[in-house]
Formats: structure tokens, sequence, C-alpha cells
């Protein structure tokens, strides 16, 4: 038996004191570096819980979640506290060579552990088919339409006229103050999602929800914003694997008050109805051609003469996605001293830029941050 | 008959390296299997250490966007494809010859070849990374991003993958067909199918899993190989295609796939846990058609990947996932009244087998969420879905491949691994296992998507980005001893004898490392433990069973 018993030791001891060593150490450290223990605990707890729902139906999905959540926590204790109690409770002693009861089966036990776990699926099955009837049935009459094109990498939002056909106002710029998707909070909001590329997803993780943005079809669902949740802003980002951009593909949830959201979409209407494209002037001297293909200016560099007004000849090339041309002083995270009008390919637009010192410039899309070129002027 | 027309092995030459590369043995196939997914676990595993050192913090440090993407990309290709798929199969080629007492797998040679296509087609999608690119539009590759070449992958990375997946996808299938002759035409006399090891069982679900489904993802990859050479329109909707159908397709063989890298794994535990608590495997043959049942439902439930595509039937994919938990609960409940009121000896495999009942619990239940569908569409696509898939296939499989490794090694080379180095081994596993995939439930609730090379740090991820990333290399540090632990005993190593742990399948019966055609004679089979049987006494109740005889030998020669 000496081979046997080098092979079998006859107790855990090693794992258990590495297991206690561990332990102490982690704690010694955390009393050290000073960590507040409760604090760090009652971080971990929410952080197992969603964020907040803004949305109706967030709203429900988190009760939905947390149904699962607290069911899922009692097998989890139940099981994993029984194998434990189990491999504490039925070690081998030391010397000990005699055989347990060869126990094969028990009808019972099987059956129980059968039925009951079949009930509890079926109960969660039931529960969230409910929770999905009431999210994702679309509303008769939804008060607002708005759809939501996302080609590599950036998000449009058109806003609809009330049949959702005609669009009233497109926005190109999905983040930041004059950027994102404004919606009307206590409104029914119906959105459109379209992609002209590959496939996204339009999620916003206090909605609790997303959907696929798959080229060749149309999706689409409703929601809507609390109430309360007027004048917050939400941050929401593409889930679905869309390329090298598929990061920065983020993009903003202004929530408005009903009266907010009219007042600024006819103000943007007219604004944008009142300024026609720039035309060309006929006076600047130099002009410059940048094309863009593939998410790429296809000039690294162009030149201008230095002290006199310039024009800009863009060539967007790219089929449903949108681009610029805008200058930043000396790099691309420098200064922005010019920004072109943003549009989708293949289309073109002349920009007249204003006189600029001699030296180096970048130009950069602003759509697509990591679309460079370098523009010297001479 | 023309047997002798077969010319014998001129067995003179074959030696040293040469016997290893020509060699038709099941068990030096079985070990090669090892050896090449283990490699390729290392590559896989440096790949995602180059993830984690770019997540550890906001901002871009050391990687570039494209670049990120062929990282987890192959990550994820290498770890399913050529690492915990074929590991199993490892296993599976050496064991399940042993323990249904043949001296062989059906055929050999095609053995051999199932085996060999392997490192090619590894090879093939590690080849991409010199050709300007590999493979960057994830494991799934989904059209139209895996079709635009300009838009996605550069280079012939992509197509490279498709080649290499297709041949891996048919060596899997000529093994499978291999495992299903062996189990059904050459079982030792007395082994009925309600005698044969679980570990069996779960390679012959297996190989039905694989023979249905690889087929029809084979057939996913050549139409998106047609659409990216030859003008096809099968996924590209600018022409008529419809994206989700390759998803569809792909999925119907990839959520099979998940049963295909977990129940051998199972297998291998539900033998470690009996023989280390010296009592049978608690519900034998309901763990037998938990088996199949999952194996039968795991056919049904694809579309659950596809909740939010907008264009799936949802409720019966969730109900038919949420079943799916029933015969898994099942096991489970085996597993552990099998421990009960056993005497367990907390040896190496058995702690790995612990590690995996304790981790495939939580990547059991957690996966529960994404069955209710509303949940679904809040968890779908985030670093939740990262946590769940890796408590199923790390926390599972690789603990149940560990479990294996640590309880058959001694078979295999005849020496023991050091309890203490395995031990320490298996802490460190463990600890940076959930340091590393734990706190990724939280950032996906937190509204981290997959896939992202970078984040905000105004997101407030940065923490538990750390925390996983500090996970992941306690993880790559657990490696060293178990590097360590093999190197040492291979030169030096306690000898382990024929039957270490006092086994209960036939694999004991026989010498270790066994020899060529694996036994002399057989013992008598009146169960599913035939050496439990013979050391304490028990023989058939009836006593009706001839004596077997001489153990059956190959009729042709192959070395």
């Amino acid at each position: 038996m000496s081979s046997t018993s080098m092979a079998r030791p006859s107790r855990g001891s090693v794992t258990a004191v590495a297991i206690v060593v561990l332990l102490v150490v982690i704690g010694v450290a955390a009393v050290v570096l000073g960590f507040d223990l409760a604090r760090a605990a009652q971080s971990f707890v929410d952080g197992l819980y969603p964020p907040r729902a803004v949305t109706a139906e967030g709203a429900q999905i988190r009760d939905l979640y947390t149904i699962v959540f607290l069911i899922a926590v009692a097998i989890f204790l139940i099981v994993e506290g029984l194998i434990i109690w189990t491999v504490i409770r039925y070690r081998r002693k030391p010397g000990d060579d005699t055989l347990p009861a060869q126990t094969h089966g028990n009808n019972l036990a099987e059956t129980v552990w059968t039925v009951v776990p079949t009930l509890i699926v079926i109960f969660l099955f039931v529960v969230s088919w409910q929770t999905l009837n009431a999210v994702d049935t679309p509303a008769a009459t939804p008060d607002t339409h708005i759809r939501a094109v996302a080609g590599q990498f950036q998000w449009q939002f058109d806003y609809l006229d009330n049949d959702g056909t005609t669009v009233l106002y497109t926005q190109n710029l999905a983040t930041g103050e004059g950027g994102g998707m404004a919606v009307p909070a206590g409104r029914t909001v119906r959105l459109t999602l379209t992609s002209p590329d590959v496939i996204h997803a339009f999620y916003v993780p206090q909605f609790l929800f997303k959907r696929d943005v798959v080229p060749g079809r149309v999706n689409q669902f409703d929601f809507r914003v609390n109430e309360a949740d007027a004048g917050q802003t939400f941050r929401g980002q593409c889930a679905e694997l869309c390329g090298a951009g598929h990061r920065i593909m983020l993009f903003d949830v202004h929530a408005m008050t009903p009266t907010d959201f009219d007042a600024w979409l006819q103000e943007r209407i007219q604004e944008q109805n009142a300024t026609p494209p720039p035309r060309p002037s006929g006076e600047a001297g130099a002009t410059v051609d940048i094309s863009a293909l593939n998410v790429a200016f296809e000039q690294a560099e162009v030149r201008v003469p230095a002290g006199a007004p310039f024009r800009i000849v863009f060539d967007n090339k790219d089929q449903g996605i949108p681009h610029n041309v805008a200058i930043h002083r000396d790099s691309p995270t420098g200064e922005e001293l010019f920004q072109g009008e943003i549009f989708s390919g293949p289309d073109q637009r002349e920009y007249e830029v204003p006189e600029l010192d001699a030296g180096t410039y970048a130009f950069i899309c602003t759509v697509h941050p990591n679309m460079t070129g370098t523009l010297l002027v001479e | 008959m023309a047997t002798t027309a077969l010319t014998p092995a001129a067995s003179t030459y074959r030696s040293g390296l040469y016997a290893w590369l020509t060699t038709t043995d099941h068990k030096k196939i079985g070990i090669m299997y090892l050896i090449n997914s283990f490699v390729f676990f290392f590559i896989g595993g440096l790949l995602v250490l180059a993830v984690r050192a770019e997540l550890a913090q906001p901002g871009l440090q050391f990687v570039e966007d494209q670049f990120y993407n062929e990282l987890f990309s192959m990550h994820a290709t290498l770890m399913i494809f050529v690492f915990i798929i074929p590991i199993l199969a490892g296993f599976a080629n050496y064991v399940v010859p042993l323990q249904i007492g043949a001296p062989d797998m059906a055929f050999p040679r095609i053995n051999a070849l199932s085996f060999w296509m392997l490192p090619l087609g590894g090879g093939l999608l590690l080849l991409g990374f010199l050709t300007g690119g590999a493979a960057a539009a994830g494991w799934t590759s989904y059209p139209p991003l895996s079709e635009d070449r300009p838009l996605a992958s550069v280079g012939s990375g992509q197509d490279l993958w498709i080649v290499g997946l297709v041949l891996i996808g048919t060596s899997s299938i000529l093994g499978a067909i291999n495992f299903l002759v062996t189990i059904f035409k050459m079982r030792a006399p007395g082994m009925t199918l309600f005698r044969m090891p679980i570990l069996v069982w779960t390679v012959l679900v297996t190989s039905v899993l694989v023979l249905m489904a690889t087929p029809v993802i084979t057939s996913a990859l050549i139409m998106l190989f047609i659409d990216r050479n030859y003008g096809g329109s099968f996924f590209d909707p600018r022409v008529g295609g419809d994206p989700v159908l390759y998803q569809n397709v792909f999925w119907f063989y990839s959520h099979p796939a998940v049963y295909v890298m977990i129940l051998i794994a199972m297998g291998t535990v539900s033998e470690i846990l009996p023989v280390f608590s010296r009592k049978p495997l608690f519900g034998y043959k309901a763990f037998v058609f938990a088996t199949a049942g999952i194996g039968a439902l795991g056919f049904s439930v694809w579309a659950h990947h596809m909740f939010t595509t907008g264009s799936v039937y949802l409720p019966f994919f969730s109900l038919m996932t949420f079943l799916i938990a029933v015969p898994t609960g099942v096991k489970m409940f085996n597993w552990i009244f099998t421990l009960w009121r056993g005497k367990l000896t907390l040896a190496t495999p058995l702690l790995f087998a612990l590690g995996f009942l304790s981790m495939f619990l939580i990547g059991g239940i957690n996966g529960a969420f994404s069955a209710a569908v509303p949940v679904d569409f809040a968890l779908h696509d985030t670093y939740w879905v990262v946590a769940h898939l890796h408590y199923v296939l790390f926390g599972g499989s690789v603990f149940g491949v560990m479990a294996g490794f640590y309880f058959y090694f001694p078979k295999m080379t005849g020496r023991m691994l050091n309890e203490t180095v395995g031990k320490l081994q298996f802490v460190l596993m463990f600890i940076g296992f959930n340091l590393t995939f734990f706190p990724m439930h939280q950032l996906g609730l937190a509204g981290m998507p997959r896939r992202i090379a970078d984040y905000s740090s105004a997101a407030g991820w940065n923490d538990l980005n750390l925390l996983a990333t500090i996970g992941g290399f306690t993880i790559a540090v657990s490696m060293v001893p178990f590097l360590w632990n093999v190197f040492v005993s291979l030169r030096s190593g306690p000898i382990a004898g024929d039957d270490p742990w006092e086994g209960n399948t036939l694999e004991w019966a026989t010498s270790s490392p066994p020899p060529p055609y694996n036994f002399d004679r057989l013992p008598e089979i009146c169960s599913e433990r035939p050496l439990f049987d013979l050391r304490h006494g028990r023989t058939h109740p009836a006593a009706t069973m001839p004596d077997p005889g001489p153990a059956p030998q190959p009729t042709h020669s192959a070395g």
C-alpha cells in the first residue's frame, strides 16, 4: 500500500492551509491598505443588479431580473453549500480503509430533483413570457417616430413625421451637447433601426434593452422614458462587433420634457431649412481635393498657400457613411479651427475655409477621429 | 481472405520520434491530441493576456483596434476548436478503447488522419497573423462583417479561418464515426450498454452531436467562402442575401458544440468522483438519460443566441433553454450524492473535479438569466455573457480537463504527479479564475459590451477591469507549477503502478502505460465497475458468465 498512500494523502491539509494563508494575507492587505470592507461589500452587491431603469419597459425587465436573481441566489447557496458541506463532512479519516455504503440511487430523491427544478424553470418561463409580452408589444399609435441609422462607425438619428415616413430632421452627430438622440420623456417613442453596412446593435444600459441593427431588415421597438427622468442624458453604445471602430460607436440619449422636445425639434427643423449647404462664392483662391473611402482619407497630406481663404472639395465615397473634414491646429487632438458639414456618401461638398497661418495642421473626420491627414499651409 | 497480403509493420525502423509521427496506436494518438491541444491552449492564452493587458485601464496602451479584434477572435477560435474540443477528444481517444476492453479504435488509420488534421487546421488559423491579419470578425464571424474585406479583416485571414475550421470539422466528423463504431462494435464480452463507464456514454452522445451538427456549420462556412471569393450572395443583403440565415446555421452547430465542449469533461468528472469517494456513481441510469436528454434538447435551443436579432420566435427558444437546465440539474445532484456519505480522498484530481462542480454550477445558473428573454435583452453581447461562457468552458471544461489530466497522467506515463504542486496549481487557478470572470458579471450589468478595445474612464468600469486583468495573469502564473510538475514527474516522478487510485474501470486493469493492444486478459464484467467488483470479490449475481477468455487482438498489424 505504500505507493497508494503516496498517491493519496488522506486529507486536503495542504489546500486547506494554502487557502487559510491566502485569506489571512488578503485580510491583512485589506486592513493595511485601509479598504472600507463594508462599503466594498455594498458596492459588490449593488454591482449584481442592473442600473436603475429609466424607461417603463426597463423597469419591468429589472423586476424580472430581480425574480430570476433571487431564485438563482437561493439555488446557488443551497447547492454550493451542499457541495462544501459534503466535502468537509465526508473526508476519509487516515487509515480508514473500509468501504462506505454502496448506494446506487434513490428513486424518490431523483424524482424530487427532476420534478422540482422542472416546476421552477416553468415558473421562470411563464413570468419571463409575461414580461416579454409587456415590453415587446408595439403600441398601436406611438407618439414619436425616430429612425436610427447605424453605419461604420457612427449613429445618425432621423426624426420622422407621425406616419413614420417623411424625415423632418436629421441629426448626424451622435454625442455631446449638440448631438445625440433627443427623446420626449413620458411619450412612447417608436425607434426604427436600419444599417447600410454590417450588423450593429442599439444598446442603452439604462434602458436594460438592446436590439440588433441588421442590414437588409428593419427592426423596431417602442420605449417610454419616465417623465421623472427628463433633463438627463443616458449613454448608449453599439453592442454588436462591427469592425475596427466598434468601440467608438457611442451615442447619447437626451431625455426632454415633451414641450421642450417639441420646441427643440421645431427649432432644428427651421434651422435646417434656413441654412442651405454653403455654395462656392467664387472668390476663394486655391482649391484642394480630399476624398474618403472605406473610412479613411485617400490623401495623407495636402498643401495650400498661407494667408488666403481656400476651398476644399470633399468627395465622400462611402455608401451610407457620414464623413466631413475638420481642421485642427498641429495635431488631430489640437484646437479645432474649422469644421465642415457632415454628410453621407456617396456625395460631394465644397467647404470654404478661412485663411490660415503658415504651419502644419491636421485634418480629421469629426465622426471618425481615427481618419486623419496632414494639411501643410505654406 | 487475403489478410496475409498486409505487410507487417517494419517495426525495426520505427523508433523515437518517427514512431510517434507514424503511429496508429490510439494511446499515442490520444497523447498527441493532448500535447497539440495544450500548445494551442498556451497560444490562445497568450493572445488573451494581451487582451486583458489592453483592458486593464482606459486608453489604448498596447495594441490597435484592428489587431485587438484579431486577438480576441483568434483567442476564442483557438480555445474552442483546437483546445477544448480536441483535448476532450484526446482523452476519449486514450481512454475509451481501454475502458471498453478494446485493443484500439475501430479505424486506427482514420484515427491518425483525424489527429493530423488538427495541427494543420490550427496552423492555417494562425497563418493569418503572417499574411496581413488574422480573422477579426469574432469567433462567430457574422456576415456582412466577415464578408466586406475593406471594412473587416484585411488580408486572407478570414479565408484561412474558414479553411482551417472546415479541416478541423472534418477531423471531428471522422473522429465521431470512429468513436461510434468502436463503442458499438468493440466492447468486451459482458459489457452491455448499461455497463459502460459514464465517460464512454458521454463520448457516445458527443459523437452523435458532432455527426449531426458539424456538417451544418461546414455548409455555413463554405457558403461564406463562396460569398467572399466567388461572388456568392448567400448572406450579403445588398444582393438579396440574409445575414441572419448565417446566424441560424452557425448556431445550429455551435450550440450543440457547447455540449461537445463539456459532456466528455462531465464524463471524466463522473469517473473521478466515484473513485475518490469509494462509492458508485449515484443514479447511473438517470445520468445516462440526462446526458442523452441534454444532447437531444441541445438541438432546439440555438436561437437563444439570437434573441436580439428581432427575427426568431422567442417563447419557444426561451422554454427549451429553460428546460435544458433540468437534465443538467439532475447531473449536479447525482454528482453531489455520489460524494454524500462517501469517504473522500482530497487528491488533486478530486480537487479539480470539485472545482468543476462548484464553478459549472455558477455557469449553469447564470445561463438561466439569458433564457429569460427580456433579461437577455439587457445582458446579450455584454461582459455578462463573457462571464457565463467562461464559467461553463473554463470553470467547467478546463477544470474537468485538469481533473482528467491529473487522474490519467499516471496511466499514460507510468509516473505520479506531485500532489503538493498540483494543489498549488489548483489554488492559483481557482482564485485566478474567479478574480477574472466573476467581475465580468458586474461589468456586463453595468453595460460594458463585449469585444471593445477600450472604454471611457467615466464609464465606471476601471476597477473591475483591473481586477479581471490581475485574475487573468494569476491564471497564467498557475501554469508554471503545472508545467513544472509535468516536467519533473516525467523525469523522476514516483512509479505509479497499474492502479494508483484504486480505479473502478478496465483501464486500471492493465499496466501503466498500457502495452500495444492494451490487454492480455480481461476480468469478468458484470457491472459498470468491473475492477471494483474484482477487488472486492463481487461476481455476477447469476454467476453464469463464461470466462471471457483472452482479450481480443487486432487482425491487422499497425504499430
